[in-house]
């Protein structure tokens, strides 16, 4: 039978790869949904011999929902709020962020093979998917005009942590370690709400001296 | 004698599946849409008209169709349907393949740019831009199956004992597969959001241009082999999602058909949802395929040894 | 119950939100004078952490309390009269603001656990963000927005460290309670490998929030649109609360016999940010961000301190110490001739001598102090540090160290000179007033008394603090 966990992994590349690609913002909100649910899933699949105790399973339920439903619904009334259907004149242009992104699986495949050492064995794929996840958030955040394209940056970043602490921790002692990543969604929260409240809809622009860009040296 | 029957009924059973597509539209528009069959009815009233031929035109331009439908032709020979071994096969064959179905888009082309209509000449060069940048994708899952399997055969990858699917245990990756081959077939087969077959302005068409001078039997020809090269993609999908081979007989038709429907569905539904790209963002939608299929490539060297 | 020293003021500051704005003034002197008093008895150890396995009072983390502490009172004297004159929009979510920011540093210093320790300084970020958007401008609005989404990726990388800390325990099968002090213990079984990437992670993560080149970008836009209080709190307070987080790791790292690694990564940031503050401060034409960019510079010196070692890092926490006080007193005059003249353009500000005589005098020590020159502590602690490299052999850093002090000096030099004695463009519109004053002096007299006499108990914190990881106060 498929293999879930991979398959959940494998997903969640293809979302990460997709939203490097997509120009309409409405269409990387929907991705960022599915990558959160998929994000927030894996923790489930990877452990599955496991017991779960039912204070984790909550947890686990609580962080598809806000992973899944809240921040990408806080993101879609952003974008409604802000009415940009599209982000224009990127830094970094599409073709070259789909580029980048081949680079950066590459290299996380090569740092994964080369840290295979001190790592559990079965962890590889997720912890390439982390990597490359949390690369490419990096990498949209400095590639975007748009402070919603840069807040769903921090958050894939964000997404991306998590995954490499559900990889890494096995969960003896530190169970209250990785579920603390879910304080991240707080800022990622305020960040959409700062958007949704003061209508901010370019950071870090040199063009536009109206918006936001007049703190320089 | 499962190959012979297998072949029959895919050849006759092509000009069905496009009716679906037509129908999940009309669907989703809320009409009742087309019978079913209608794909067959257009195709009889072709075959029942004449040929007229511009005076301006070369024997090239009445090679076009014939060799077009010819080549989606031989490429369902050697295909595993429904995972029954397939009338020919040779080591190698899938390269041979995809080159013959290039064949078929050259004289198509030929044909087009033969009778020295600008719009179709405009049609040719999109058509063989984004096919162009397509083959990157193909050959890049190739290079995947050949990880996978190592070997070069439609008839190893899909009939056998350990033919390669979403069920297997590297399955996972096939995913990502899946997804830009449908990217692939989008583009190939000329549908939203690369091409709009319903479009009636020339400027905005890539496929239906070209052959806007070829009338009657020709015609028909050439839709008859657009629908066997979209067959030929839809059944490399179903092929994808679950081991056919592993069925037998009946059970294995039944699968295969679904998954068919299921894929033509899916077209339908992308049709439906979805407004073609501007022509500029074409080659990004091929990119974003091959770079799925470039992912997998990784995984496979450096995960799935 | 020590932990009433960060529970006091989150109480007090959401109590404010209840309160009119004239009430949650007097509210935040309260709050400020009682902290203080908390503060010294945990100094004198009559308070003992509640929940042992997530608080503690390190020394290091008392001597960063008091510190912190004592600026808040000033601030909060000074603030009492500031933002009645400017226009902070709802004061009593600025009052509020102020003293959760308090409440979380507060839980910094004395958080011993490092989520803990990651989380209050993640609640540092999101309580003092409504202080830089305080002027509700569009420049407000910019610069609150880098300062959240800069230190949001710096706080992911820093939790990212975290991840990598407690794997290196369970490579090493350490089974003990993940605090600072616990790891110390068992330092040398940790995975060298995963504590290195840990280490790098954190640096980098409270790095931004501390303000090292080259995560610094939020920093100077950050300082010069804040109110001047709160730009005196995130300037004295809130960079020396990250540089603990960093510290606790080095002592870590020390601990587990990577010392050299984890010094020449602090020597190098720290050189960086020496440079890069240097060089932006020279031809800098708005002179609160002429005071961030020296903030930058000044924490680029503390990690340079600690990162060589030995009678350097004496030096460094000498250095923390000297610093917050003349920088929050340099803030705190920079409001005042802020509010005088209503631009924050050196060009347009001249003759400060004979316009606010008063605010010269703050204003004109504070100069003296903050670029090294006796009487002011940051004197004492530079040369320490100097002499702490030359002790080491590291001749090169030594140099590229006194390079940039030098043109730190040149560039805050023009910029003090003209507008203290210059021409001016503007009037003044808004004269001098006592409760303004007295908080910069208050400061500065701290720094000066703390040059001539050292109280014992500081001396020992220091020494305690350091000397567990080969620091010492006798070169």
């Amino acid at each position: 039978m498929i293999n879930l966990t991979e398959a959940t992994l494998v997903v969640i590349l293809l979302s990460v790869l997709l939203s490097l690609g997509s120009t309409r913002l409405m269409a990387l909100v929907q991705i960022m949904a599915l990558q959160g649910v998929m994000v927030s899933l894996t923790p489930l699949l990877l452990k599955h011999n496991e017991a779960f105790s039912s204070g984790a399973i909550i947890f686990y339920q609580v962080m598809i929902l806000i992973k899944g439903i809240l921040i990408p619904g806080l993101l879609y009334l952003a974008v409604k709020r802000v009415a940009i259907k599209r982000e224009i004149e990127p830094f970094v242009g599409y073709h070259a962020s789909i580029l980048v992104g081949l680079g950066l699986i590459l290299v996380s495949v090569f740092i994964t093979n080369n840290l295979r050492l001190s790592l559990a064995s079965g962890n590889d794929i997720v912890l390439i998917t982390a990597i490359t996840t949390m690369a490419s958030g990096l990498f949209l955040m400095m590639a975007r005009r748009k402070a919603i394209t840069q807040v769903i940056g921090y958050l894939m970043l964000e997404n991306g942590i998590y995954l490499i602490g559900t990889a890494l921790t096995n969960h003896t002692h530190t169970i209250y370690v990785v579920e603390f990543g879910v304080l991240l969604d707080v800022l990622v929260g305020v960040m959409i709400m700062g958007i949704i409240l003061h209508n901010i809809s370019r950071a870090f622009d040199d063009v536009d001296t109206t918006l936001l860009g007049r703190l320089k040296d | 004698m499962e190959t012979y029957l297998s072949l029959a009924i895919a050849i006759l059973a092509a000009p069905l599946f496009p009716g679906i597509i037509l129908k999940v539209k009309a669907f989703f528009a809320g009409k009742k849409g087309p019978p079913l069959l209608i794909k067959y009815y257009i195709l009889a009233k072709l075959l029942r008209k004449g040929s007229v031929y511009s005076t301006s035109t070369s024997f090239v331009f009445q090679l076009g169709p014939i060799v077009s439908f010819a080549t989606a032709l031989i490429v369902l020979l050697f295909f595993p349907l429904a995972g029954a071994n397939p009338l020919l096969s040779f080591h190698g064959d899938v390269i041979v393949l995809f080159y013959l179905l290039g064949i078929g888009r050259f004289f198509t082309v030929v044909a087009a740019l033969d009778t020295a209509s600008p719009f179709e000449g405009m049609g040719a060069a999109r058509e063989v831009f984004f096919s162009c940048i397509a083959e990157i994708t193909v050959f890049a899952v190739l290079v995947v199956f050949y990880r996978l399997t190592g070997s070069l055969s439609f008839a190893e990858y899909f009939s056998g004992d350990n033919s390669i699917s979403l069920m297997s245990d590297k399955g996972a990756l096939l995913l990502l597969v899946i997804v830009s081959m449908f990217m692939v077939l989008l583009t190939e087969n000329s549908r939203v959001p690369v091409d709009d077959p319903a479009t009636h302005l020339e400027l905005t068409m890539i496929h239906e241009v070209m052959i806007l001078d070829h009338s009657g039997p020709d015609l028909a020809l050439i839709e008859l082999g657009a629908f066997y090269k979209l067959f030929f993609y839809s059944s490399f999908i179903a092929n994808l999602i679950y081991p056919l081979s592993s069925l037998s007989g009946f059970s294995s038709w039944a699968l295969f058909l679904g998954l068919l429907v299921l894929v033509y569905a899916a077209i339908g539904l992308t049709e439906s949802i979805m407004a073609r790209f501007k022509m500029n963002l074409v080659p990004q939608f091929i990119l974003t395929s091959f770079a799925l299929v470039f992912f997998a490539s990784i995984l496979t060297m450096g995960v799935f040894q | 119950m020590i932990e009433l020293v960060f529970l006091l003021p989150l109480v007090a500051g959401l109590a404010a939100l209840a309160l009119p704005s004239g009430m949650s003034r007097i509210l935040l002197l309260c709050t400020a004078l009682l902290h203080l008093q908390l503060t010294v008895m945990s100094w004198m150890g009559k308070l003992t952490p509640a929940f042992p396995q997530f608080f503690s009072a390190s020394p290091e983390g008392l001597l960063i309390l008091l510190v912190t502490s004592f600026i808040f009172v000033c601030i909060s004297i000074y603030a009492f009269s500031y933002i009645e004159e400017t226009e902070v929009e709802n004061k009593p979510v600025f009052n509020c603001c102020m003293m959760l920011f308090l409440g979380t540093m507060s839980m910094v210093t004395l958080s011993d656990h490092p989520i803990v320790l990651w989380i209050a300084i993640e609640a540092t970020t999101l309580v003092s963000a409504p202080l830089i958007f305080s002027h509700r401008s569009t420049e407000a609005l910019e610069a609150t927005w880098k300062y959240i989404l800069i230190c949001s990726v710096g706080i992911a990388l820093a939790l990212l460290g975290c991840f990598f800390i407690t794997l290196a325990m369970e490579l090493g099968n350490i089974d003990a309670p993940l605090t600072f002090n616990s790891l110390n213990t068992v330092a040398a079984q940790l995975d060298p490998v995963w504590l290195k990437a840990g280490f790098i992670f954190v640096v980098i993560g409270f790095g931004t929030k501390m303000g090292l080149a080259p995560m610094h970008t939020w920093l100077p836009d950050a300082h010069s649109q804040a109110p001047s209080p709160a730009s005196a709190l995130l300037s004295g307070a809130l960079l020396n609360c990250a540089f603990l987080g960093i510290y606790k790791m080095d002592v870590l790292m020390n601990v587990a016999g990577l010392g050299e690694f984890s010094g020449n990564v602090l020597v190098g940031f720290g050189l960086l940010s020496m440079i890069v503050g240097a060089i932006f401060i020279i031809g800098q034409p708005d002179y609160k961000r002429m005071l961030a960019y020296s903030s930058i510079k000044n924490m680029g010196v503390i990690a340079f301190g600690v990162g060589i070692g030995g009678f350097a890092m004496y030096g460094a926490f000498l250095h923390l110490i000297h610093h917050s006080l003349i920088k929050s007193s340099l803030f705190l005059s920079a409001g005042n001739i802020l509010l005088g003249f209503g631009t924050k353009k050196v060009q347009r500000i001249g003759g400060i001598i004979n316009s606010l005589p008063k605010t010269f005098v703050s204003f004109f020590a504070g100069f003296v102090g903050i670029s090294g020159l006796p009487p002011f502590g940051l004197f004492i602690s530079e040369v320490i540090i100097i002499i702490g490299a030359f002790q080491s052999k590291r001749y090169i850093s030594a140099s590229l160290f006194l390079f940039g002090l030098t043109l730190v000096f040149a560039g805050a030099g023009r910029v003090f000179m003209s507008m203290s004695f210059g021409e001016s463009v503007e009037k003044v519109q808004v004269g001098e007033k006592m409760l303004r004053l007295i908080a910069p002096y208050a400061l500065l007299l701290a720094s000066l008394t703390l040059c001539v006499w050292m109280p014992d108990a500081i001396y020992t914190a220091i020494n305690q603090a350091i000397a567990t990881i080969g620091g010492t106060i006798h070169g």
